[in-house]
């Protein structure tokens, strides 16, 4: 015989919409984190098939149209739609092979950072101690240079290029996850759940991987998203101090450490576009994420926008 | 439309210069009336008098110490802290008498025997001094040693005989130091405190950041018009150009000709180009340290070498990165010294591709004959960065497939000093319009400090040698014009162009620039 109170109980669980139901309807109310999701689904395409649809090689010279201005302005060249460089090359194909570089370097160094700082704090939370106050201690160590000064120092030892950016990058934003998934699991470890695994044998890297970091994930995710639009600007910033990828490879703080001299001769589209580049999509990443933060976060649903 | 959208991004911009310009209005001022301040694109790398890497270190040295000779801005040898030469009779040994009453900064004596340190110092290998004294002055004047003849005459002896406006030229560029106040310093502390023998004194150094100089009161050789001269070391183009529309600045070298038309708009100051002496190149590297690099063994080939010499549009380039119509280098000395008979390479690429058919490399199915790097500096000549790729555009488009490695000027000269830098390099050397050997004493040796490609063609060194022994100008002007044609047809530069100079100079100062981009303005006065 079936307890009522129960049976009704459960009928509500059943009729509860999936996370993702949830997602949309929240997507649809709020509206700009759509808006944001439509740009950045432009540069991810861009991102992704540049090459199908740039409309000239990006690093094609031609000095003879150099600083073709864009748009209809006067001396326009309409094979140029948006103009051209220093060099002659077409700045569109630039924008959009540099998309490619910004979404490269802020994935991936947010990966990096996000694998190593979140295995370390959860490590740091759960076994606390002495092993916890190595860990932090190095993290205090890391925290106590800033953090664009520490990047130009290995930059300028291990020299510019992808790789070694989205390393630095990620190497250095592991403090953050390292931090907040520590005090997550010091919150967690005590739980019944962790009790629970632990006696039913469950070592230390089951509990702390299968049964802890599940649990300590939703900041941590928010926070990333976060992050990504904050490394895509430390790219652009290494860029346009010449310590982020040579200058034969299109991005978008390179084109504007290349826009530098061209400032005070009135050559605007130089640094407009590849700003507005940079602008959107951190706008899009940073309205996105704030929207992650009211999804995941009960205490803020009905908040924000 | 268009003219509302062309409204928008105006005010846009307008807005964002604003923003950006707060700075520098805040900052702005106008020096004062005793200040002359210079801005350069790079520092110093220390103090030593004798060790000189580059023009910028030049300019501020010759202000700071004294010289046998000066080269004018006519091109003219006139007499400093010497006041007359004789020869000897073999044309090897140079007997300088110096003026009456010099000092050094310090109130020391300056006499025949610190001349003959200054010279010896620098050519002491214990010290391991590198630039251009040691690495290129001295070899090129064979430097055997000195004697003190007395007090005021001291003999600079060589191995060979040379063209006294050679010999001369050359040994204005060793500054003169004073024995007792240097010899009381170690290396380290002689590259921090310069005790000078010129109209300034050395003040204080804030690297990457400024050198002050003072006026040394009762100096008499040369005219000091300014109580204090700052050399500011400002690396962006722009930012030069903008601290020198603020007027925070009085000159402010290598103007980006782009923007030539905002400085004389701002009727603060304005841009005078000269034609300069500075001859830029590609060079290519004969290093064996470079033998497992991309396109080496290629560039070894004397038919590759002159192949890509037809590849570069250097007009194009000229015309359009560097503002004006510069002539294409046809060898390694400027006009009119030049060999009559040597024509610039012409824009060929289609002779170009026919050259490398021949050497044995053809195009591959990829469309490319072989992989090679060019590695470039960016910030130390005029748009050098851009120039450097559009030369590796040219390259890649006769098949050469080019990637360009380019480096800031501080890392790139770290490199090209122990000629660490290839298989193919871009370089700029200083040159002069006195002397075609001037010049040419880049070469002076196989392993010459300024032979950076390292470049061994014994029928051109031969003939070098051979100079040592012609007292005649015209016989010296036929084998200057036959060495000038090996270099010509078994080139190890591709030839590009003699640098064309701005300078925005504000309009309070009397100052004109000079062709061989020494900027000397001791003599610079207020209108």
């Amino acid at each position: 015989m079936v307890n009522p109170a129960i049976s009704i109980s459960l009928k509500q669980d059943v009729r509860r919409p999936s996370v993702w139901r949830r997602a949309r309807f929240s997507l649809i109310r709020a509206k700009w984190p759509l808006v944001a999701i439509a740009i950045l689904l432009v540069v991810t395409f861009c991102a992704a098939f540049g090459p199908l649809i740039s409309p000239k090689d990006p690093n094609r010279q031609n000095l003879v149209l150099r600083l073709a201005p864009p748009f209809q302005v006067e001396g326009a060249n309409p094979e140029f739609p948006l103009g051209t460089d220093g060099l002659g090359r077409d700045i569109l194909s630039r924008l959009i092979y540099g998309a490619r570089v910004s979404l490269l370097v802020g994935l991936t160094a947010v990966v990096i950072g996000g694998m190593l700082g979140t295995s370390l704090g959860v490590v740091a939370g759960y076994f606390g101690g002495r092993v916890d106050d190595i860990i932090m201690r190095i993290a205090d160590v890391q925290l106590a240079f800033p953090f664009i000064l520490l990047t130009i120092m290995v930059l300028v030892v291990l020299g510019p290029g992808i790789p070694n950016l989205v390393l630095v990058l990620g190497i250095g934003q592991w403090v953050t996850y390292a931090r907040i998934a520590r005090g997550q699991t010091i919150s967690q470890r005590e739980k019944e759940y962790v009790e629970a695994a632990r006696s039913m044998g469950a070592n230390h890297w089951r509990i702390m991987f299968r049964s802890i970091l599940p649990n300590v994930l939703a900041p941590l995710i928010i926070i990333s998203s976060f992050n990504v639009a904050s490394v895509i600007l430390s790219e652009a910033s290494l860029s346009f101090l010449g310590l982020g990828v040579p200058p034969t490879v299109p991005t978008w703080g390179g084109m504007l450490a290349e826009s530098r001299d061209q400032l005070l001769a009135g050559k605007w589209w130089l640094a407009v576009f590849p700003g507005i580049a940079i602008m959107m999509t951190v706008l899009a990443i940073n309205i996105l994420g704030d929207w992650l933060r009211d999804f995941l976060d009960p205490r803020l649903r009905g908040a924000g926008f | 439309m268009s003219k509302n959208l062309s409204r928008v991004v105006k005010l846009s911009l307008f807005a964002l210069v604003i923003v950006m310009a707060l700075p520098l209005l805040v900052s702005a001022q106008t020096p004062d009336e005793n200040t002359l301040i210079i801005g350069q694109s790079v520092d110093v790398g220390q103090l030593d008098p004798a060790t000189i890497n580059s023009r910028a270190e030049a300019n501020i040295f010759f202000h700071v110490f004294g010289t046998l000779f000066e080269i004018a801005d006519t091109g003219e040898l006139r007499p400093y802290l010497a006041n007359a030469y004789t020869i000897s009779e073999d044309g090897k040994e140079w007997t300088f008498t110096l003026n009456e009453g010099l000092t050094c900064h310090d109130g020391e004596a300056l006499t025949a025997e610190d001349v003959a340190y200054a010279f010896d110092r620098a050519a002491n290998p214990d010290n391991g001094f590198t630039g251009n004294t040691s690495g290129f002055v001295l070899p090129s004047i064979g430097f055997q040693g000195t004697r003190v003849e007395d007090e005021l005459n001291v003999t600079i002896i060589t191995d060979r005989y040379q063209t006294p406006n050679l010999r001369l030229a050359l040994i204005s560029e060793v500054y003169i130091h004073c024995k007792d106040a240097y010899e009381a310093m170690t290396l380290e502390e002689s590259a921090q405190n310069p005790i000078g023998s010129g109209p300034y004194r050395f003040v204080e150094w804030i690297p990457d950041d400024r050198i002050v100089l003072e006026r040394v009161e009762g100096y008499t050789l040369r005219e000091a018009n300014f109580q204090t001269q700052i050399w500011r070391v400002i690396p962006e183009a722009s930012t030069r150009v903008a601290e020198l529309i603020a007027g925070n600045i009085d000159v402010a070298a290598n103007v980006p000709f782009d923007q030539s038309e905002a400085v004389n708009a701002s009727g603060v100051a304005e841009v005078q180009a000269v034609s300069g002496t500075r001859r830029i190149y590609v060079g290519f590297q004969f290093g064996e340290n470079f033998a497992d690099a991309p396109g080496y063994d290629a560039l070894q080939k004397t038919e590759v070498r002159v192949a890509l010499q037809y590849a570069v549009d250097v007009p194009t380039i000229c015309q359009t990165l560097l503002g004006t119509s510069c002539e294409r280098a046809s060898s390694m000395v400027n006009p009119p010294n030049n060999n009559p008979n040597l024509q610039p390479y012409p824009y060929d690429p289609a002779m170009a591709e026919e050259l490398l058919d021949a050497a044995g490399y053809p195009r591959g199915e990829n469309g490319v004959r072989f992989e090679t790097v060019l590695m470039g500096p960016r910030g130390r000549y005029l748009n050098d960065a851009n120039v450097v790729q559009a030369i590796a555009q040219y390259l890649t488009d006769i098949g050469v497939q080019t990637t360009v490695d380019i480096r800031d000027w501080a890392d790139y000269s770290q490199l090209v000093r122990p000629k660490e830098v290839g298989p193919m390099f871009f370089l700029g050397t200083g040159g002069g319009t006195w002397s075609a050997l001037y010049d040419m004493a880049d070469l002076s040796g196989p392993t010459a400090g300024t032979n950076y490609t390292n470049w061994n063609n014994s029928e051109w060194f031969e003939l070098w040698d051979s100079l040592a022994d012609i007292r005649d100008a015209e016989e010296e002007r036929a084998v200057v014009n036959q060495m000038l044609e090996i270099f010509y047809n078994d080139p190890p530069w591709l030839l590009l162009y003699f640098q064309p100079d701005f300078y925005g100079v504000s309009n309070r100062l009397n100052w004109n620039a000079r062709r061989d981009e020494w900027i000397v303005i001791y003599n610079a006065t207020l209108k």
